[in-house]
């Protein structure tokens, strides 16, 4: 392989894993204070991109005002789907939250399919050539795309590392009971926690869409590389998300002249495998409890 | 009409195979296997793809059973380190990563065209064919079911409880549930492959569009509602699948305007909600069943 083939590979493993990352960080923030891997994750990723669809369709609204109202709605589903369904679960075996997630997730793509239908989607974006480097290629819409996912990640970041917010919300990740005791109320924290969720899987799905296309599988394909970001990145580490992503994407693109393109997803899950089997507590992690 | 029904008796014993195979998992040994479809797929392959090279069908559903059960040797080792969060998630990236495979490796199984004209079981017998397959199903499903039962009642059946109740105490009681773990992991996937091979041998045609994560979440959803961690529970469970199933289908003439493809996204969003509904009030599934 030429340094530029792999410089091409790189670039785009870069931005893919800025994409991934959100999502990623989504899971992370749940499974630290909620401690269950929200399969549902995905398919608000689905909802988000087909949300701004919708939008741009309606009103003929130019990207970012979809993607506002988008990042609007799908924290209502996400907060609506804590409050309806999660909230009840906690304190019951953790498959039970799950399946749910599981079955909220098929909820959601159903519906979708139902009204969207199955056909493949494009958001309303001005065609522009790539910059050429000497052979190193870069879209300026790939530039957008990374520029966007790095404010939104910036953004999650102060508020988990800068406001108090996010201090309670780490109070509440490390002991729940402790945080109560200290006069922390959960119950507004927790559906501030699911509106940003919501927020940050529709400005995912949002990303995703633009990257590749809108359909109703989107959302769920990325469900096994975002997890493995989050394992890789160690379970509860919102830095730790990010990098596995980054990590993760880099790895499956230097990966496609090898594997070709379809074999992705099943390096994700080898990487997922090998990671758990060798350092389950990912490369940020604290060391938990693996019975 | 004999026809229709037979062919819903063996898709709805084939799911109950499915759910007995998972209640050993899951409902007796908390093992969370969201990658039922897989071992489904594997056995539904290695039979399928033997058979067409002329081996004896009875060989080809053992050799079904036999593979899927090894293929679970890793995954059931892997679970030994793993929170059921984390297994459950890795068997479900497992599912797709064979379902990826089985559709990119074409020179062994032909990709996403599938294998046609796989020969039926008891084929020679003609019309009767498919009820003598209901008939041996009925047979190894209620063998299945016995041998649960039995199992559970064994000593080594109290020992799979006990690790899904509390396997701290059982490691301090100096048993070491590690092994059991992953014989009954196995024993669950190749119930899962046997499964494979009826339904391979019934449809006679397979593509990897049939063994997508729905099918793993159709077993689920049988076995909770009838009721994890009993035989009844996974045979009613399957029986109120496949009503469900079949319900739906009879369904579209009721709603008029609604087409094909938007009755299959009707049926899933039910799947959905089913189980939503079942997790949030019926954990214990719809007949009760002891509360564990």
């Amino acid at each position: 392989m030429t340094w530029i083939a792999f410089a091409n590979l790189l670039i785009n493993g870069l931005i893919e894993g800025l994409v991934v990352a959100l999502p990623a960080l989504a899971m992370t923030l749940v499974m630290g204070v909620n401690r269950f891997p929200n399969a549902a994750t995905g398919d608000f990723l689905t909802t988000g991109a087909y949300a701004a669809v919708a939008v741009q369709m309606l009103g003929g609204w130019p990207l970012w005002a979809a993607a506002l109202a988008s990042m609007a709605a799908t924290a209502v589903v996400s907060a609506g789907s804590y409050t309806l369904i999660f909230r009840k679960l906690a304190g019951r075996p953790m498959v039970s939250s799950m399946l749910a997630a599981i079955g909220l997730g098929f909820l959601l793509r159903s519906l979708i399919s139902f009204f969207a239908g199955h056909d493949q989607r494009t958001f309303d974006l001005p065609l522009v050539r790539a910059w050429n480097f000497g052979g190193v290629r870069l879209l300026p819409t790939d530039v957008a795309i990374a520029g966007i996912a790095v404010l939104c990640l910036l953004v999650v970041f102060v508020l988990i590392y800068k406001t108090s917010f996010g201090r309670q919300l780490r109070a509440v990740a490390d002991s729940a009971d402790l945080a109560r005791a200290s006069g922390i109320r959960a119950g507004g924290l927790m559906l501030s926690l699911w509106v940003l969720v919501g927020a940050l899987s529709a400005i995912g799905g949002v990303l995703l869409g633009m990257k590749a296309i809108v359909s109703p599988e989107m959302g769920w394909e990325s469900l096994i590389p975002a997890f493995a970001a989050m394992v890789l990145g160690g379970i509860g580490s919102p830095v730790g998300a990010v990098l596995g992503a980054l990590l993760l994407c880099v790895a499956q693109e230097l990966a496609v002249p090898l594997l070709g393109p379809s074999y992705k997803l099943v390096l994700s899950f080898v990487v997922l495998a090998l990671v758990l089997l060798l350092r389950p507590a990912g490369i940020m992690g604290r060391v938990q409890r693996v019975r | 009409m004999i026809a229709y029904l037979c062919a819903i008796g063996v898709i709805a014993l084939i799911y109950c195979l499915l759910a007995l195979g998972l209640n050993l998992q899951f409902g007796l040994t908390r093992l969370v296997n969201f990658g039922v479809v897989a071992f489904f797929a594997v056995g539904a392959y290695t039979s399928g793809l033997l058979s067409l090279q002329g081996v004896p069908l009875a060989l080809c559903f053992v050799a079904a059973g036999v593979l899927s059960g090894l293929l679970a040797l890793p995954i059931g080792l892997l679970s030994l380190r793993l929170r059921d969060d984390y297994l459950a998630i890795v068997t479900l990236g497992f599912s797709e990563a064979v379902r990826i495979s089985i559709q990119q490796e074409s020179w062994l199984t032909k990709g996403v065209q599938g294998l046609p004209g796989l020969p039926k079981l008891f084929a020679a017998w003609g019309p009767v064919s498919d009820v003598a397959t209901f008939a041996t199903l009925l047979a190894l499903v209620a063998l299945v079911s016995w041998g649960t039962v039995r199992l559970t009642r064994s000593p080594f059946g109290r020992l799979l409880k006990a690790i899904g109740d509390d396997e701290a105490a059982l490691s301090a009681l100096g048993k070491d549930p590690a092994w059991f773990k992953v014989q009954v992991f196995m024993l669950g996937a190749a119930l899962a492959g046997v499964a494979g091979a009826f339904y391979a041998h019934f449809i006679t045609f397979i593509t990897p569009e049939q063994f997508i994560p729905l099918i793993t979440f159709y077993v689920w959803m049988g076995l909770v509602m009838g009721g994890a961690g009993t035989v009844r529970g996974a045979v009613f469970g399957s029986l109120l699948l496949m009503v469900f199933l079949e319900g739906s289908r009879f369904a579209k003439d009721w709603v008029p305007g609604v087409s094909e493809v938007g009755m299959a996204s009707l049926r899933l969003a039910a799947v959905g909600l089913a189980l939503i509904l079942v997790t949030l009030y019926r954990p214990n599934g719809l007949f009760g069943g002891p509360s564990k």
